[in-house]
């Protein structure tokens, strides 16, 4: 059996040696002239790898990232160049051209839902499943299910760090100056209504949102009433399908809450920007956001104990405490870096030692992971918000990804642009999703 | 020309109460365009949260703080950035300088066959927007090995290279007018004592039009400086950066910290004036090198 | 100009081939790939295309249906009118009246650069406090004044205005640069003769200043135009997605849009190629007006 592998292992490495010969004969000069410089520079035994990441700019790990690479160049003796950048659309076009042109990283950080369909698809990145043939020991810790499967064909390619979760916002002073109660695991739509209506009363906005620009949270929660945590991440085939009934049903609660002037006076032409303002000034009492949201409400408030996170208040088969949340990126190993054997023992340890359940730990704070032991967090380090966010993820019974991560920004057009004048009444429900079914059918067909 | 204006208004030695309306009108619009400059430079100096809610009022007391600052120099070596920033700007405004001002010079001067053509392709050289050419671009440098290399000056010639081309289109339009507006007279009483067309372009069509050249250097270089899509993708790693990617990097898109956005900008326009109104007293030296020629 | 020097035809190949090769091979050679992009499949900017549309010029039929295209061509002829009456009008009454002063020629033309500095997000940052709904700088003046109701300059009846305002004003600075510096190429000795003559300011601005500035300001007109066809990062920024209700769309944004937020990019650079086509025209248009012109 041992000489099985050997022999194995070995067929592997000359194949792999074979491809890198082809495939650096191909390069431009330019490159391979870089490479033997560095390569003199750091005298024998290290290497060189090219990562790229999100970890960047203002996320909240650029700099446990900026650590944890340090400390692995020190420790291994291998050097690192890091071209992270912000997850700008201008970020995602270069990460995409580069793996067109032949020039992407070694390692990359990257999201794992439809952004990666053009690398997945044209096979450059490393499955999982492959890379465990030679490493069995590969992500083992993680929870298979929850790494995060590529939607070209269901298989994992990457290693998953921090997730996120979708909950209701809450400013607790305008709750107590409205006289109620904050809405709880127990708060069911209908009570979530009646207290809408008496923060209304009380000269308050209810809910902060605009409906113009980030109408995303409200679709998913009031869509996701219709179902449950099982069903809620299909997409209908019909509009009058149960799914497709159900998306009328939510969007129809949207409506309502426009109607029943929940929203701000201006939700239909104000920014996202705008309306969280009137949350953090003490102007709107409730706002549905993602785990990002924690640090968004640390900077721009000075009382961060003012405000909490909690469960949206559910109804029907969705019970409140049912959440959405899901894995959006993960490492990637490039199958131009998988193929160097310089190099691929290398990658392997870097994201190993990147997805340790202790890094994992401290890189998701508060936000899900897929570690089977779970995170070991320190939550005197964290703000109220932060652990109440953790107890939320704790005492969920449900969780679904949301459904409209599956839908293209094209396709998203008739119902999420035109959500102003689905809710004043100019534009049918059933139409306007009937419209986005139509684009998606259309999309894959192309 | 400042001199001579000087000489002129001499003789209307009172103060009109024309000239009173015309300052009047003149410091109306200064203001509008002062206030955002020191709006953007009081709230560097204020804490982040408030700016949203508290945008107006003065950084004093408890509002006051270097945080924002801090947070920039503390994460980057901003002064290589500025470095690379300048060796990029510099070099994109001297090219286009020089390869505009020798297109246009035929454009305007010289009559052929294809000159409408070539005007009407210049215009439309302005209208490509960037993102419709980059790709093309990025394949041509991979191509040549200028990108993705891990050497700075590679890749900053990667940037600059698209940066002239992107610019002269522009440069070409506004120069066209300026020479257009040169009396012919001047070139023909040059030809005349035996210079031949270069020495008539380098010698009498340059500077005469020096300001008109510093204008548009001006603008390239401002541009240049500003565009932050072409170098986002060229200039990759650290040491690579220029100004703008780096501060771009601080303040991701969707963040919320507009403290940390307004010290950016502080960091990024004020070293800029400070170029600008060097550039401005060579303007006025061109100038009056020309007045006294012309 | 017919004048003997530029007979010989010869040097005009040295004069012309530095700047049109770096034009051709930076921008005319990528905008023919993205002219063939047009009739292709793609989805990221970046990514390789997934073959012809089918058939090839769809992108041009939905150019000819799409609603917002419409909605984006009425909003950029009212920013190009905008344009040539704000920007260009303020542009050039503040140059001749800078250019006719003693004193702080150097201080105005520093200043009115300013607005061209600054980078869009920290000026959206800026107009958006300044027409926010509750607590914005213009409704508070309005409270300070009595008005009891505010004002949504976002909505539907105020966007195109609160977005054209702070456009107009951003890029009089731009045009108050290139006329100002068309003036001071404008000899001095033509000023001194006719101040001998015993015209006024006035009539030296009427008779020399602007007759002299004509194409100077010819080229402005082509700059206003085809600026107003492609702006786009402070209309972006102060009403993303053609915000209220798809009524804002301009040619600039509308294509931004479908480059960067709806992953259309095939169909962004059929619209990037109906603004060249455009821009072209509109230039041709603005030199053939101003040229039938006399002063």
């Amino acid at each position: 059996m041992k000489k099985m592998l050997a022999m194995l292992l070995t067929g592997a490495m000359v194949l792999s040696l074979a491809a890198c010969g082809n495939s650096s004969s191909g390069n431009a000069p330019a490159q391979s002239s870089s490479g033997a410089e560095e390569s003199k520079e750091m005298g024998g035994g290290s290497v060189t790898l090219n990562v790229t990441t999100t970890f960047a700019g203002e996320d909240t790990n650029a700099a446990n990232y900026q650590e944890a690479i340090a400390a692995w160049q020190e420790e291994t003796g291998n050097k690192i160049n890091d071209a992270s950048g912000t997850s700008a659309e201008t970020f995602k076009a270069r990460v995409i051209s580069d793996f067109e042109m032949g020039s992407e990283p070694d390692v990359l950080f990257y999201f794992n839902g439809v952004d990666s369909n053009p690398f997945v698809e044209a096979g450059k990145v490393v499955s999982i499943e492959e890379i465990r043939k030679t490493y069995p020991d590969y992500a083992t810790n993680m929870k298979d299910g929850m790494m995060g499967a590529s939607p070209v064909d269901g298989k994992n390619y990457s290693v998953p760090v921090n997730g996120y979760w979708e909950g209701l916002f809450v400013n607790k002073e305008v709750c107590q100056a409205a006289g109620i109660e904050i809405p709880s695991a127990d708060t069911t739509w209908d009570e979530f209504m009646d207290i809408c209506q008496q923060v209304k009363d009380a000269g308050y906005t209810p809910i902060a949102t605009s409906f113009a620009e980030i109408p995303h949270y409200w679709f998913e929660f009031c869509i996701y009433n219709y179902l449950t945590p099982a069903t809620h991440n299909v997409l209908p085939g019909s509009v009058d399908d149960e799914h497709g009934k159900a998306w009328v049903n939510g969007i129809g609660d949207m409506k309502t809450l426009y109607e029943k002037g929940f929203l701000p006076d201006n939700t239909l032409s104000a920014t996202d920007g705008e309306t969280f303002q009137l949350f953090i000034d003490g102007k709107a009492a409730f706002l549905i956001d993602g785990s990002w949201k924690v640090g968004g409400i640390e900077g721009a408030t000075d009382d961060v104990d003012n405000f909490t996170v909690t469960y949206v208040p559910g109804k029907n088969d969705r019970k409140s405490t049912d959440i959405i949340g899901g894995l959006s990126s993960g490492w990637y190993i490039t199958k131009k870096a998988w193929d160097d054997p310089e190099k691929q023992k290398a990658c392997v340890e870097f994201i190993s030692y990147m997805t340790s359940d202790e890094m994992v730990s401290k890189f998701a704070s508060v936000s899900a992971t897929a570690l089977k032991n779970g995170t070991q967090v320190d939550e005197s380090q964290l703000s109220s918000l932060a652990v109440a966010g953790l107890d939320m993820v704790e005492g969920a019974t449900g969780m679904a990804s949301a459904v409209q991560d599956q839908v293209t920004q094209e396709e998203r057009v008739p119902v999420f642009n035109g959500m102003p004048d689905i809710v004043t009444g100019k534009k049918d429900i059933a139409e306007a999703i009937a419209e986005l079914l139509d684009l998606v059918a259309a999309g894959k067909t192309e | 020309m400042a001199a001579t204006n000087y000489k002129i208004k001499k003789k209307h030695h009172k103060f009109s109460a024309g000239m009173a309306g015309v300052y009047a009108i003149l410091t109306a619009w200064a203001l509008t365009t002062i206030y955002p400059l020191f709006w953007i430079l009081m709230n560097s100096f204020k804490n982040k949260k408030v700016i949203r809610s508290d945008s107006f009022s003065l950084p004093m007391g408890e509002l006051f703080t270097f945080d924002n600052y801090r947070t920039a120099f503390d994460r980057v070596n901003i002064l290589g950035a500025y470095r690379n920033s300048l060796v990029i700007s510099l070099s994109v405004s001297a090219a286009v300088i020089l390869l505009a001002g020798l297109a246009s010079y035929a454009l305007v001067r010289y009559d052929f066959k294809l000159r409408g053509l070539l005007n009407s392709m210049v215009v439309a050289g302005m209208m490509f927007p960037a993102f419709a050419t980059i790709i093309p671009v990025i394949r041509m440098m991979n191509v040549i090995g200028l990108a993705n290399t891990n050497q700075i000056p590679k890749s900053l010639l990667a940037v600059i290279l698209p940066q002239i081309a992107g610019n002269l289109s522009f440069a070409i339009v506004v120069l066209r007018g300026y020479i257009a507006g040169l009396p012919v007279e001047l070139e023909e009483a040059a030809y005349m004592e035996g210079c031949n067309i270069f020495q008539l372009f380098f010698r009498v069509v340059m500077p005469l039009c020096k300001p008109s050249f510093a204008t548009i250097g001006i603008f390239s270089f401002l541009w240049s400086y500003n565009d932050l899509f072409t170098q986002s993708f060229f200039l990759k790693t650290k040491p690579e950066y220029s100004v703008t990617v780096l501060l771009s990097l601080l303040t991701s898109q969707e963040g919320t910290n507009y403290g940390l956005m307004a010290s950016s900008v502080s960091l990024i326009v004020f070293p800029l004036l400070i170029v600008y109104l060097f550039l401005q007293k060579y303007i006025v030296k061109g100038l009056t090198a020309g007045a006294v020629k012309g | 100009m017919s004048s003997n020097i530029y007979k010989n035809k010869k040097p005009i190949i040295f004069f012309l081939v530095p700047a049109f090769a770096f034009l051709a091979i930076f921008l005319y050679y990528p905008f023919l790939q993205n002219i063939l992009n047009s009739f292709k499949v793609i989805n990221n900017l970046g990514s390789s295309a997934k073959g012809w549309n089918d058939p090839w010029f769809t992108n041009y039929v939905e150019l000819c249906k799409d609603e917002n295209i419409r909605v984006a061509l009425v909003n950029t002829v009212k920013m190009i009118a905008a344009t040539i009456i704000g920007q260009l009008g303020i542009a050039i009454v503040l140059s001749l009246m800078v250019d006719n002063i003693k004193r702080g020629q150097k201080f105005f033309r520093t200043v009115y650069f300013f607005p061209i500095v600054i980078a869009a997000t920290a000026l959206g940052l800026l107009f958006n406090l300044v027409f926010l709904y509750d607590k914005g700088m213009l409704n508070q003046l309005r409270e300070l004044f009595g008005a009891v109701k505010l004002v949504d300059f976002k909505d539907n009846s105020h966007a195109m205005l609160t977005m054209m305002i702070p456009v107009t004003w951003q890029y009089v600075g731009f045009y108050f640069i290139i006329l100002i510096t068309g003036l001071n190429n404008i000899s001095d000795d033509i000023y001194e003769a006719a101040t001998i003559d015993g015209a006024s300011r006035l009539q030296r601005v009427r008779y020399i200043s602007l007759p002299l500035l004509h194409n100077v300001i010819c080229t402005c007109g082509v700059l206003a135009v085809t600026g107003a066809l492609k702006v786009f990062d402070l209309p972006w920024i102060m009403f993303p997605k053609g915000m209220p209700s798809n009524s804002t769309w301009l040619t600039g944004t509308y294509m931004y849009y479908h480059a960067f937020e709806s992953h259309n990019v095939d169909y962004s650079s059929a619209i990037s190629v109906l603004i060249v086509i455009l821009g072209v025209v509109t230039a041709k248009i603005v030199n053939a007006v101003f040229k039938e012109k006399d002063y």
